[in-house]
């Protein structure tokens, strides 16, 4: 149904707007006569300079095997919803994109906007595959709505060695109390504990609702009924709003750019983010290179299991677009290892493969920062190889594709600042956020 | 002669018509279809990527009235357009006024002033931003050496300095505008007047209000209304500044349709919002427009 | 003489208040990145360095967003005062049902919030085949340009004494003859000036142009800036700042010139409302 949709006739409620496409039917022309000499349009918003030059790599490489043309355009993190929006929409879509978390894909799938992506996966080969990598791909009619294209760990507590030393401590934390003790030791005149984020944005909401589950609590049930108003979330909560007087002033605005620039910069002694802090360091503040390492983000206590926060970022293929084969085509073949490697080093830490033959791949191995970081890094590849978001909140969870709209709602991060900036009343800032959750999945 | 002229005045006419044509076309392409399709999107319930979705009629309309979140941001959007305009009024109207006299190197001094107003808006955000910056901003430096803090201020993240914050800045970027129309009024105040007064025995403050402000009245109407309008859709500059936060301090209408259509999917309700923020603009200009002409008429 | 001094000082003291941003954005754009990060911040840079201008134009799109930016705001200009160049002519000058309620009308649409114009715009200029070219956005800026333009024109149109064409007419010109002969060179002060504001607005549009262009062929700067300087991984304020000064300085150098047209215009167009 998916297919016939958008060819202007036999629409069922989609009729009801006819009259706001009035030319649909008359623009279908023109584009289905366009496709085949069109090159494929790929998007992501993943496209830092030497990222960009990876993927540029990787078209040459597929020109030159098959002879079609692929156009990169970057989108953005706060860009793409209203710019795939608008493609959807209207039919012009891109052919592939890139490294949009797994619930996006799942939202989008679930619309039926999406192309089924079996046939990617059986292409890859499932067997390359890091065991049950593509689970959170799997939307509710067993299909796979898309395929990961790299992991990452993004809420790894990153530490300075020679503060730490400097303060006297000797073992890295791994509960909030350790935490807490630690920063409180390291934070000095100039230097702050942490900087973690508190602003009315999705950083917030994401690393937030790991703490939810450092605390042992959830945001849903596994059968996806709200249970936000848990006692994990209420101590995540007061030991969050504990953590506000070790971070910046500035915390308050924070994303994941100031965040990261703040750790990296020498102003917080530990830092929360993914691999990307190995390269910005090396290139920006190259005295911090020596001393810094990372481990899983602390618990409330031990007996609680570490939980790595994954966007799982994801590839997908628009059941719009007027190439798919060839669209196909490409997306299996941004796994050729050379390329893929390639797009890999462009960011090394940062992306992690999603495959494990390329992990023992010497070639991936043979990279300067991930030789240095080398246990760094393997730990930031098994963490983010059992990771999870809030579309996947754990191996039980249903997938949860209203989970792009919770965060884009600011549910989460705003009763996180009624909590912690405001002192509201918990008991009422967990209520109305349960609330409009149940709103958000109930639309 | 009678017969000719009615011909060359209906010719005339339908030359007219002609040249307005354009205009009137592309005023139905780009507007008013968008428009209509706003009013007709806001009755149903439509999820944004694929524009389906079923009638509801007037329900979105009834949701959003009884939304807390929607009288917020429509009190946010008044505290923002009612703070930056007074602001920018008051700063454009002044440096108008000394821009006028014959300072040293007055054409630098209004270039320099009206930087600001030519600048990109996410420009002015990164400058400002940067400024601001919590760390390594220099406006914190500069207040801490001064003595005015203490400790580094939290612009952005913080009530009210948040508000406060967008609201300078939307002044200082938009305040030119004002600069710009004022001084074109001023130059042309015959300077008669002011001989008349400065004889009558009048101080510069009395010459201000007997004879500056009358003159200028018209102008300020205008500009009022106009700054008003765009003040109150403003959203690339809240939303760039502060994405609407601290939790949603300086969350306004424009934010609060872009949210619903964009983030949370629901084309419907954001049209409806869109449709009422529309409405309240339109009571506005209706009150304001009946104000200004009975002070006219009286 | 005194007085004079200390009014000079005073005046001059809030206008280098008021353009601090861009001497503080001017100095960042040559500290070396470390530099920036130094607690407190050095208030004049100890190290100069030209490297993020260079690497702007060497390894960024940026010269091709410029290129995109200058076409689109130029295409933009063009259409929107010749479009109501000949409006506001006919709005002012010709007699017929509807004129005034015309005019309401254009007030009318300054109350649209674009945010909601922007998906039933954007399905239309995919209809017609437009999408994710410059020239779709020229479409979409015209939607706030032509308002305003053809506001300032009209008003403007107004101060010409109507004496002036009538004697060309007399004289034997056509009414179009007359137009081009007489009108234009009285009205150029106000084109010029609505030009230039028309220019400033489509220069600076941020909204439109992140969702109704995604190819780096039609992207203007502001959002090529913004998507490809401001991302989740890492914020290079230098190469922002860098950014933001080759954004503006062709802009002030040109209306440093202009200057005296945009106050002189606006003075015409804003007497009558």
């Amino acid at each position: 149904m998916a297919n016939t949709r958008w060819n202007g006739n036999g629409m069922t409620r989609r009729a009801a707007l006819a009259g706001l496409a009035a030319s649909s039917a008359l623009a279908g022309l023109p584009r289905a006569a366009r496709a085949r000499t069109e090159p494929l349009r790929w998007w992501s918003p993943q496209s830092a300079p030497a990222q960009a030059a990876a993927y540029e790599f990787q078209i040459e490489a597929f020109k030159a095997a098959t002879g079609i043309d692929v156009v990169f355009e970057r989108t953005s993190d706060e860009g793409y919803a209203p710019q795939l929006a608008a493609a959807f929409s209207s039919g012009e879509v891109p052919d592939i994109v890139t490294h949009l978390p797994s619930f996006a894909a799942q939202t989008y799938y679930a619309n039926g906007l999406l192309e089924p992506f079996n046939d990617v996966i059986e292409a890859v080969g499932t067997d390359n595959y890091y065991p049950g990598a593509n689970n959170v791909f799997q939307a509710e009619d067993g299909n796979y709505c898309a395929t990961g294209i790299g992991n990452s760990a993004a809420n790894m507590l990153w530490v300075r060695r020679d503060l730490m030393e400097q303060a006297g401590l000797d073992k890295i934390p791994e509960t909030w109390d350790e935490l807490r003790g630690a920063v409180q030791a390291m934070q000095t005149g100039g230097l702050f504990g942490a900087p973690l984020p508190y602003g009315r944005n999705s950083m917030t909401s994401l690393i937030f609702i790991g703490f939810i589950h450092q605390a042992g609590g959830q945001v849903f049930t596994p059968d996806l009924q709200v249970n936000l108003d848990n006692e994990g979330t209420r101590n995540a909560l007061e030991f969050y709003k504990e953590m506000r007087e070790y971070c910046p002033p500035g915390a308050t605005n924070y994303s994941w750019g100031e965040s990261l620039t703040a750790f990296v910069s020498g102003a917080t002694a530990t830092g929360i983010y993914t691999g990307r802090v190995l390269i910005n360091v090396n290139d920006q503040n190259p005295p911090l290179a020596d001393h810094i390492t990372c481990v899983t983000y602390p618990r409330m206590s031990t007996d609680i299991a570490p939980w790595t926060f994954n966007d799982f970022a994801s590839v997908f293929i628009p059941a719009q677009s007027q190439n798919k084969e060839a669209a196909k085509q490409f997306a299996a073949f941004l796994f050729d290892p050379e390329g893929y490697i390639q797009q890999l080093h462009a960011a090394p830490g940062h992306v992690l493969p999603i495959l494990r033959t390329i992990s023992e791949n010497p070639d991936y191995q043979n990279n300067a920062i991930i030789q240095k970081y080398k246990p760094e890094v393997d730990l930031m590849a098994a963490s983010a190889a059992g990771g999870f978001n809030l579309g996947y909140e754990s191996a039980e969870h249903a997938s949860n594709s209203k989970a792009g709209e919770i965060i884009g709602s600011n549910v989460i991060s705003e009763m996180v600042g009624r909590v912690v900036l405001n002192g509201d009343n918990v008991d009422e800032a967990l209520s109305d956020a349960s609330k409009t959750i149940e709103e958000i999945m109930a639309s | 002669m009678q017969v000719s002229q009615t011909v060359l005045e209906r010719r005339y006419a339908a030359l007219g018509l002609v040249l307005i044509a354009p205009t009137v076309l592309v005023f139905c392409a780009v507007i008013v279809y968008p428009l209509v399709s706003a009013i007709y999107l806001s009755l149903f319930s439509i999820f944004t990527p694929t524009l389906e979705g079923d009638w509801v009629g007037l329900d979105n309309y009834r949701t959003l009235l009884a939304k807390e979140e929607f009288w917020t941001s429509l009190g946010n959007n008044l505290i923002w357009t009612v703070g930056t305009l007074t602001l920018q009024i008051i700063m454009g109207v002044g440096m108008a006024l000394v821009l006028h006299q014959n300072i040293w190197f007055r054409s630098l001094a209004r270039s320099l002033i009206l930087f600001p107003y030519f600048i990109s808006t996410v420009v002015a955000v990164l400058v400002w931003k940067w400024l601001f910056n919590d760390l390594y901003g220099i406006l914190n430096h500069l207040m801490i050496v001064a003595g005015l803090i203490e400790f580094p201020l939290d612009y952005l993240g913080s009530m009210p300095n948040a508000m406060i914050s967008v609201i300078l800045v939307g002044a200082w970027k938009f305040f030119p505008f004002v600069v710009i129309a004022v001084l074109a009024r001023l130059q042309t105040i015959p300077d008669a007047l002011y001989e008349a007064a400065r004889i009558d025995g009048a101080g510069p403050i009395a010459r201000f209000f007997d004879v500056t402000l009358p003159q200028l009245r018209d102008v300020l109407v205008v500009i009022i209304m106009l700054r008003a309008i765009w003040d109150f859709k403003e959203f690339d500059l809240i939303y760039l500044l502060t994405g609407g936060g601290p939790i949603t301090s300086t969350q306004t209408l424009p934010l609060l349709v872009y949210k619903e259509a964009f983030a949370l999917n629901q084309m419907g309700m954001a049209a409806a919002y869109a449709v009422v923020m529309m409405l309240i603009m339109l009571v506005f200009m209706i009150i304001y427009i009946r104000r200004t002409r009975q002070e006219e008429e009286t | 003489m005194i007085r004079r001094v200390a009014f000079n000082l005073f005046a001059w003291g809030i206008v280098l208040a008021v353009a601090f941003p861009l001497f503080w954005m001017l100095v960042t754009s040559v500290k070396p990145q470390f530099e920036l990060f130094r607690r407190p911040p050095t208030f004049l840079p100890e190290t100069w360095t030209f490297e993020h201008y260079v690497r702007l134009i060497t390894e960024t799109p940026f010269l091709g967003y410029f290129k995109n930016s200058i076409i689109l705001s130029v295409s933009t200009t063009v259409v929107v005062v010749a479009i109501s160049t000949i409006g506001a002519y006919s709005l002012v000058r010709f007699k017929y049902r509807g004129r005034e309620s015309l005019a309401f009308l254009v007030l009318f649409t300054y109350l649209l919030p674009s945010v909601v114009l922007i998906i039933p715009l954007y399905l239309m200029l995919v209809s017609l085949g437009l999408s994710n070219t410059i020239f779709s956005l020229v479409i979409a800026y015209t939607t706030f340009a032509l308002p305003y333009a053809l506001w300032l024109l009209r008003s403007f149109m107004a101060g010409i004494p109507e004496d002036l064409e009538s004697a060309a007419l007399v004289d034997g010109a056509s009414r179009m003859g007359a137009f081009v002969d007489v009108i234009l060179p009285q009205l150029l002060p106000g084109i010029i000036s609505t030009a230039l504001f028309t220019f400033i607005l489509s220069w600076n549009e941020y909204l439109y142009a992140l969702v109704l262009v995604n190819s780096d062929t039609a992207r203007p700067l502001t959002t090529g800036v913004m998507n490809m300087l401001v991302s989740s991984f890492n914020i290079e304020w230098s190469l922002l700042m860098a950014a933001s000064v080759m954004m503006s300085v062709p802009l002030i150098i040109v209306f440093a010139f202009l200057q005296s047209y945009l106050t002189r215009g606006f003075g015409a167009g804003g007497v009558k409302g």
